[in-house]
């Protein structure tokens, strides 16, 4: 019986904590958005107003954002600085590639971030301008989505996540 | 004495990797030798030394052979661009319009490709093909021979100078020695350092990385870089306040109502401007002004025999007299 009852306990704390991580990935989202919408305004004005080089620009933009997203503009920096040669499209692919699990960026946000670090650095300061700019308001229109589904998703999720452990839980009783 | 360069921090390091591994297995006489470095997309990667044109081939070794030279593709342009203009071309945007910026060392790099205008004016280049690596070597002393003429003796004061030149004569390596010189002091002429302000807009005399010069350019320097020199001039003499402002390859009406405006407020000018002699200067446009309102009390001039970068006359402004002639035949840099 107590083996039941400790099996039954442990059913629903898995199912509920898999629905908390579901429930937190879609809270994470629209605060890394947001977190990337600054980092791009403000690596805009490193290059736009102080002409900074790349790596320093975004290494100087990554300190006003925290966690992932600071480690994906860190990372982007370290490998344009240590592989110069690399060009800032494929230093961002591969830095990606690296924080990818942490971050709870979803695809078209990526595509935007890829898109835009396609062309950082090929291009003069004004058409670099228009490129953050188009970026951010694209973000822009990622965001509102992502707080829409954290809205609909995020509580969702958690009873989710506890009803299907109890359920389970009951079945196996 | 000759600066040897550092090929690992100043060139190796701009190179993409190929090209730098290529270099890397060149003999270090073959590189001492070197002045230039071309590379060019579909064509033969090129030395320039003393003794002429040098094909490498992939092993690093000397051909006047094409079809045995490593020929350069576009991702060797590519990846080298990129490292120049540390995956930012955007701040070199006023370089590009130029045809070439300048990297630590002083190396300047100059480029070709295709032009994009913009109301008949070139907005960027494109499709970059050629990239020409002319090496800077700092030469210390160089301008041992001129300074006597320079300085005015017992007042710690130099004379208004000008350096006549034709293009790789050794007019920024004399400047850079002289700029040295002056902020350092020489105990031997009984010459303090003074206050120097260097005015360097294509980063080719104090070879400035993020600011700082990479030259040794003596302990009193302020340096304005990338800064047009009309502007720059009178900045500096508002701003530091020098006793000398420096300032290479004079050329536009703005330079010169900038000269005249420094000479009123009573700061010593240093510059340089291309041409041949006295005359050839009298016949331009705009600098012309510089020989006829006689603003400069000494103008220096330079020309490549017997080698490069030999002091050919030092002539006083004022009276046009010849104080230093060739026929000494005293070399002074390079």
């Amino acid at each position: 019986m107590w083996i039941k009852l400790i099996g039954c306990l442990l059913v629903i704390i898995s199912s509920a904590w898999t629905g908390f991580s579901l429930a937190e990935r879609y809270n994470k989202r629209p605060r890394e958005i947001r977190q990337l919408i600054a980092c791009i305004a403000s690596l805009g004005s490193h290059i736009y107003y102080v002409s900074l080089p790349l790596a320093e620009a975004l290494e100087r933009a990554s300190q006003i954002a925290e966690g992932p997203v600071r480690e994906l503009f860190q990372q982007t920096a370290l490998h344009i600085h240590t592989t110069g040669w690399l060009s800032a499209g494929q230093a961002f692919q591969k830095a990606l590639g690296e924080t990818s699990e942490k971050l709870a960026l979803n695809k078209p946000e990526q595509e935007i971030l890829l898109v835009l670090a396609a062309i950082l650095g090929t291009v003069d300061q004004s058409e670099q301008q228009k490129q953050l700019e188009l970026a951010m308001n694209e973000l822009e229109k990622v965001h509102k989505e992502a707080i829409a589904a954290r809205d609909q998703n995020v509580k969702m999720y958690r009873y989710l996540g506890v009803c299907v452990g109890l359920a389970t839980a009951i079945l196996l009783i | 004495m000759i600066s040897e360069i550092n090929w690992e921090q100043t060139v190796f390091a701009f190179l993409a990797p190929k090209l730098a591994q290529i270099l890397r297995a060149c003999s270090v006489n073959l590189l001492n030798q070197t002045m230039e470095l071309r590379i060019r997309t579909d064509r033969p990667l090129e030395l320039i030394t003393l003794s002429g044109s040098q094909f490498i081939t992939v092993g690093g070794k000397e051909t006047c052979s094409k079809g045995t030279a490593y020929h350069c593709c576009r991702g060797d342009l590519e990846q080298t661009l990129q490292l120049i203009s540390r995956n930012s071309l955007y701040a070199f945007e006023e370089e590009l319009k130029m045809g070439f910026l300048t990297i630590t060392g002083g190396h300047r790099i100059g480029l070709a490709g295709q032009a994009i205008l913009q109301n008949g004016q070139i907005k960027a280049l494109k499709n970059i093909s050629s990239l020409n690596f002319r090496l800077a070597r700092a030469i210390k002393n160089a301008a041992n021979l001129v300074l006597p003429y320079v300085i005015i003796p017992g007042t710690g004061q130099v004379y208004n100078t000008l350096i006549i030149s034709p293009p790789r004569c050794g007019k920024t390596t004399l400047l850079r020695d002289l700029t040295r010189q002056l902020s350092n002091g020489i105990p031997e002429l009984s010459f303090p350092g003074v206050q120097v302000g260097l005015v360097d807009e294509r980063s080719e005399i104090a070879a400035c990385r993020d600011g700082i010069p990479t030259a040794d350019l003596g302990p009193r320097i302020d340096v304005l870089d990338g800064c047009p020199k009309a502007e720059g001039l009178l900045m500096l003499i508002r701003s530091m306040g020098p006793d000398v402002v420096v300032t290479d390859e004079l050329g536009r009406q703005n330079d010169v109502n900038a000269l005249h405006e420094a000479l009123h407020a009573g700061v010593k000018v240093i510059a340089s401007v291309h041409g041949q002699n006295v005359c050839d200067i009298n016949s331009r446009p705009y600098i012309c002004e510089l020989i006829s309102h006689k603003y400069f009390d000494r103008y220096i001039i330079l020309n490549k025999r017997p080698v490069i970068g030999s002091v050919s006359e030092i002539i006083s402004a004022k009276t046009n007299e010849v104080l230093y002639s060739q026929e000494i035949g005293v070399k002074v840099c390079g």
